[in-house]
């Protein structure tokens, strides 16, 4: 695959909507919320990884919208190693009665609609999407992304002149004090993320 | 769907599972920085905030120029507010992040939706304190049960074995176990021990023509059940239960220990007011008296550790005091002069509440005329008693060894009349303990002489009464206090509590000529009157349970801190000993005590 920036993808991508119900995701986003979005997967490469679980929560101002969320669990992938098990405590029988990858893929795109999407890492959880996604629909997902490491790195780095800023998850969740809820599931994740951004965005500069 | 919300708390934990599912899926999650307003006085609250983290302050809304803020109530640490609020419409207080905030939150429709299908829930919401205390004193239960059941069987109720030799007959074991009161013999046959029943002795003789006169063995059950002395006392009920059975032998190893009973096991809860109960009646010297009264506070500190209605608690040691009591006057007051005196409690004693053995407060009516040379040094001799029982002294010296205590019918009806006039705060304080006299021994018709004139007299006398009540109010009641939580807050009850009920519910019930003097039945009294509400009088009841409970678990750890076994603070509660619902019901009862004081002052239309 041609590497490109994404924003010029993205106008190739939204060229290629079949589908008309998908032509707002390319829309200009107005309001004010944000989706923070988590995907749990066998491995850290993409090309390789299949997805275990996607979480999303809505974010609307200071709030984390926990009940309007998304808590999807995806069928069985034939790649479920041992070592993927062990990090997310996922195991096959959890998965028995979990959704396709297409039915999942649907549920995203309705959900998030074309508001930012927040994550860690966010990059990867859109390329991971973006790879299941461009076979069935002909686009990867275009909406802005937020790093939250970033956020929070734009925040902090007049702390650290000259020095690296600790961007590890545990770090900036223990640097800003906020409570991990059910790390290591997809909708855990999502939310321990939104907590953090809500408190960069709205609450004092960290130490 | 965060399972970052406990849901053990109540009033959540009364919630079914496809309602607190329902509740789960609803949530969200808010964040607050430090002083950011989460409800405005004055606005609609959008549903209950359960604090997760950090700490939020209820206040009224200020005017310009207030320079205090005035703070009811602080949460943190899963406490929740807001849901007054939402049901009534708009907040009346301001509700303002302390510190860095995170609450979970869900809204009004969610809790009108749970309240509508869980009647327990909405009880609790609908800020009900007496509904509140009996929820509370229902999820309660189950813990209490575990103690009991934890107790092992060797602590509880092993009886010694009756052990009988095979070749013993049956009539002789039954005379053995009508000597001993036994429902069961054991019976060693070589190396085994069997076990005979009243009932097999009956089947033996009456259903199958046995003979009296033969061995005993022949009738014994040797597949002997057993369990160990360390067990509990619940393995050897559900053995009972399995096996259909009523004893358990109880063997250490190879050795024999005793047998349990189905019915002592049953009865083990209640066997310790019994047993003391009992030592009381039969005390005949004032030798056998002290010891019976010695038990007293262990049974106490048994029934609160064991849950026991604080009611049924004051009822029942107020009647083991009154038996104390009476059974010295029997045996210090010599037979003839005791149709001429009356001997009568007055303060809490008279009024059935006191828990741990609380000041003498007694005096003595005696017959006009009466001629008993020994007086003094009889009822000098009761109170020193008394004291050696562990009855402190009165430290105002309002007992029977100070002759003032110690008057004739005329006498007494005429200080209840001077202390009534008088202005003086120390007779106020007299008059008040008199009121609440009950007599315990002697002839009750001297006392009965004395307060029904007084009761006579009093009536309609609207200036005595305005003048009583006063005191009721004179104590601030502190609700500001819980924002003390985090500096070691203290608060006298006893002043901001207790005292204004039981002041205030003593005015009324003089007024309307009531007799009893226990500050719950003379509250029934005022609703069968018509004098109060129901509801009310309910909330009042409960709010005073609820201070003399919390007041008294206190006492009972303070006192067993000190050497000498005595609470220096006996009135004091410390906030940081509470848990988050003893304050929030400490919270409500308070509010009780404050509108309760409203009504008082309304009624006998004191300054406010």
């Amino acid at each position: 695959m041609m590497i490109l920036p994404r924003a010029i993808r993205k106008f190739k991508d939204k060229r290629a909507v079949k589908d008309p119900r998908w032509a707002s995701l390319f829309d200009k986003y107005e309001g004010d919320e944000v989706v923070s979005l988590d995907c749990e997967t066998t491995s850290l490469d993409v090309g390789e990884a299949s997805i275990l679980s996607i979480g999303a929560v809505k974010i609307k101002g200071k709030r984390v919208k926990t009940s309007e969320r998304l808590d999807i669990k995806l069928k069985p992938p034939a790649d479920l190693t041992a070592e993927s098990i062990k990090i997310h405590k996922i195991r096959a029988a959890d998965l028995a009665d979990g959704v396709s990858i297409e039915e999942a893929l649907e549920q995203v795109l309705e959900f998030v609609g074309n508001r930012p999407i927040l994550g860690y890492y966010v990059n990867y959880d859109i390329r991971m999407l973006d790879k299941f996604l461009r076979p069935t629909y002909g686009f990867g997902l275009p909406n802005k992304a937020i790093e939250l490491s970033h956020v929070y790195h734009d925040i902090i780095k007049w702390r650290h002149v000259g020095g690296d800023v600790d961007l590890r998850f545990d770090t900036i969740a223990d640097k800003l004090n906020m409570p991990m809820i059910q790390r290591h599931t997809a909708l855990g994740d999502a939310i321990s993320v939104a907590l953090m951004y809500v408190r960069l965005k709205h609450g004092d500069t960290p130490l | 769907m965060p399972d970052s919300f406990k849901m053990g708390n109540l009033p959540f934990s009364l919630l079914t599972e496809s309602e607190q599912k329902l509740l789960r899926s609803n949530l969200d999650i808010g964040y607050y920085q430090s002083g950011e307003v989460i409800i405005k006085a004055g606005e609609q609250s959008e549903g209950v905030y359960v604090v997760y983290r950090g700490r939020v302050a209820e206040s009224e809304p200020q005017d310009e120029g207030d320079e205090m803020l005035h703070v009811f109530m602080h949460y943190e640490n899963e406490d929740y507010f807001g849901g007054w609020s939402a049901m009534h419409g708009s907040a009346i207080h301001n509700f303002t992040a302390e510190e860095e905030t995170i609450c979970h939150i869900f809204s009004t429709d969610i809790l009108l939706e749970l309240m509508d299908s869980n009647p327990g829930f909405a009880d609790y919401f609908q800020q009900n304190l007496a509904a509140k205390s009996e929820i509370v004193a229902q999820q309660g239960e189950g813990q209490d049960m575990a103690e009991f059941m934890l107790a092992t069987i060797e602590e509880a109720v092993v009886r010694d074995p009756l052990i009988v030799n095979e070749g013993t007959s049956i009539k002789e074991s039954t005379q053995l176990m009508r000597e001993t009161k036994s429902d069961s013999v054991l019976v060693r046959r070589g190396g085994r021990i069997g076990m005979v029943t009243g009932t097999d002795i009956l089947n033996a003789i009456v259903l199958n023509d046995g003979s009296v006169d033969a061995d005993v063995a022949t009738i014994a059950t040797y597949r002997l059940i057993t369990c160990k002395p360390d067990d509990f006392l619940f393995n050897a009920l559900v053995i009972m239960t399995q096996q259909q059975i009523e004893r358990v032998v109880v063997m250490e190893g190879d050795t024999l220990v005793g047998v349990v009973q189905l019915t002592d096991v049953l009865s083990y809860f209640s066997s310790h007011s019994h047993v003391i109960g009992l030592r009381l009646e039969r005390a005949s010297t004032i030798e056998d008296l002290r010891e019976a009264a010695a038990g007293l506070n262990n049974l106490i500190k048994a029934l609160i550790s064991t849950g026991v209605r604080i009611r049924f608690t004051m009822d029942l040691l107020a009647a083991m005091n009154k038996r104390i009591i009476a059974k010295l006057f029997d045996l210090v007051v010599p037979a003839d002069m005791q149709p001429h005196v009356c001997l009568i409690v007055m303060g809490s004693e008279g009024r059935g509440e006191q828990i741990m053995k609380t000041d003498q407060d007694n005096a003595l009516i005696f017959r006009n005329g009466l001629n008993w040379a020994e007086k003094h040094q009889t009822m000098q001799r009761f109170s020193e008693t008394l004291i050696s029982f562990g009855f402190p002294p009165c430290p105002g010296n309002i007992m029977v060894s100070n002759p003032e205590w110690v008057n004739s019918v005329d006498d007494w009806t005429q200080n209840l009349q001077d202390w009534s006039m008088s202005n003086d705060p120390e007779d106020q304080m007299r008059l008040a303990i008199a009121v609440d006299a009950k007599p315990v021994a002697g002839n009750v018709a001297l006392f009965k002489v004395a307060r029904n004139w007084f009761l006579r007299t009093m009536r309609n006398n609207d200036l005595f009464f305005s003048h009583f009540a006063k005191a009721a109010v004179e104590f601030d009641t502190p609700l500001t206090f819980f924002g003390n939580l985090k500096e070691r807050g203290e608060l006298d009850i006893k002043k901001g509590g207790i005292f204004p009920i039981v002041h205030g519910v003593r005015t009324f019930a003089l007024e309307q000529r009531i007799l009893a003097t226990n500050t719950f039945e003379r509250l029934e009294a005022l609703v069968d009157a018509g004098v109060m509400q129901e509801s009310n009088a309910k909330d009042i009841s409960e709010a005073l349970g609820l201070f003399v409970n919390i007041r008294l678990r206190q006492q009972i750890r303070r006192a067993e801190q000190t050497e000498d076994g005595i609470d220096p603070t006996p009135n004091i509660i410390e906030l940081q000993q509470l848990n988050k619902m003893d304050r929030e019901l400490l919270r409500d009862a308070l509010l009780v005590v404050k509108s309760f004081k409203k009504s008082l002052t309304s009624r006998f239309n004191l300054p406010s």
